[in-house]
């Protein structure tokens, strides 16, 4: 049987090996039928992605601990960080709420870094991380749900509600945030499932 | 039959996770070889799931633009913010294109998203060959901005934190933003829970 895509979006069987080899240097592969994407052109290495991720964490935390905004009014201070921002909710009241956006701007992007170091790192060395295919089926899962790029178009908003009354400063984490979005976008696009799977194959010899 | 090839025909089962395509074999429970995860010819319950869920979503919807989302407490007096509202606060301060932003993330494009996935539910209810790759792309569509509608959430998280100057002014977070975010999560996971392929099944 000559190897096969099948779109994912509607089922259409294409035949792979020519397709693929002849794409891989133009760029990506959209069904003929429903113009999805069904492949992109395998060409980053392992180290990039990890070297990524690397200063992703970095960012993540410095963006975690650093104050996001600060608020100034009539000599009253106040500011506040990532996670501040979801327990603010929580002291408001709405604890479900406070835990969508832990969710989705604390919890689904570390768990995402720390997924893709701990299935990367040991394709470095040619070893195999231990129940690998669980980690990716969870990585798989957690992707959909980062939303720093929203959360940081909504930090915008709030400065500029704020500034009608007060004085707002940007902080540090600000742009920590910034940076990690572009990371994780950069990321995303790097390590696609069948990139992963590529990686995982070329490693076992 | 239609002259493509689908992997429904060929009886390949496709891994929606690692896209890797597996020959259908008389398992009970198959799974992908590759990261283990069920495979499933399409996606179990599909049409139904999605439905209920959307259903949801719509009926939240109607709270989520009435009831407000904020209640700003000063000194002087005291008043409430509806989405629409605090869209229409930021056009009268002036910076209209925020207004814009916040207007088509919140309001816009809830509406639109259950609009769209109502009318890629029915046409994969009742299939029909006409318009099929725009409906696909429709689909598309409501999978890529789903994740912006978050952005009130996410603004008015900051206010409550930020604005909490003891007796001087405070927000308080109405139900009106339990209700709005309770819409986002449940299109969101309309969106993941419909199978782009029943749209193009023969």
């Amino acid at each position: 049987m000559p190897m096969v895509l099948v779109c994912p979006a509607c089922d259409v069987v294409h035949r792979a090996d020519d397709e693929i080899a002849h794409t891989a240097s133009t760029g990506r592969l959209r069904c003929a039928r429903c113009e999805a994407v069904l492949h992109r052109p395998r060409r980053t290495r392992v180290d990039t992605a990890v070297a990524l991720a690397l200063s992703a964490l970095v960012l993540f935390f410095l963006g975690n601990t650093y104050p996001l905004v600060e608020f100034q009014i009539n000599g009253a201070r106040r500011e506040t960080n990532l996670p501040g921002a979801a327990l603010g909710l929580y002291h408001a009241g709405h604890p479900a709420l406070a835990l969508l956006v832990l969710l989705t701007t604390v919890a689904a992007p570390l768990a995402q870094i720390l997924a893709l170091l701990y299935l990367l790192i040991p394709l470095l060395v040619k070893r195999r991380a231990r129940r690998q295919s669980t980690v990716f089926r969870l990585l798989m899962q957690i992707r959909p749900w980062t939303f720093i790029e929203v959360f940081m178009l909504g930090a915008l908003v709030a400065m500029v509600r704020l500034s009608a009354y007060a004085k707002v400063v940007p902080g540090v984490a600000l742009v920590c945030c910034g940076l990690l979005m572009m990371c994780m976008a950069a990321l995303t696009s790097l390590t696609p499932a069948a990139q992963f799977w590529y990686w995982v194959a070329r490693s076992r010899r | 039959m239609s002259s493509v090839i689908t992997g429904r025909g060929l009886g390949l089962l496709v891994c929606l996770r690692c896209q890797c395509a597996v020959r259908a074999l008389q398992v009970k429970h198959p799974r992908c070889p590759r990261c283990y995860a069920h495979l499933h010819m399409r996606k179990p319950h599909s049409l139904a799931v999605t439905a209920v869920l959307l259903i949801f979503a719509a009926i939240l919807y109607i709270p989520a633009n009435l009831l407000p989302v904020m209640y700003t407490r000063t000194l002087i007096d005291q008043e409430s913010d509806t989405i629409m509202s605090g869209v229409l606060v930021l056009f009268e301060g002036g910076s209209w294109p925020i207004a814009v932003l916040v207007f088509v993330a919140s309001i816009v494009v809830p509406l639109l998203k259950i609009l769209a996935l109502a009318i890629v539910l029915y046409s994969a209810w009742r299939p029909s060959a006409r318009y099929r790759r725009q409906r696909s792309e429709l689909f598309r569509l409501v999978e890529f901005i789903g994740r912006w509608s978050m952005l009130d959430i996410y603004a008015i998280s900051l206010l409550v934190t930020l604005v909490q100057v003891q007796s001087f002014a405070t927000i308080a977070v109405g139900w009106g933003a339990g209700a709005f975010g309770a819409v986002v999560v449940l299109t969101i996971a309309a969106a993941h829970t419909f199978d782009e392929r029943l749209l193009w099944d023969e």
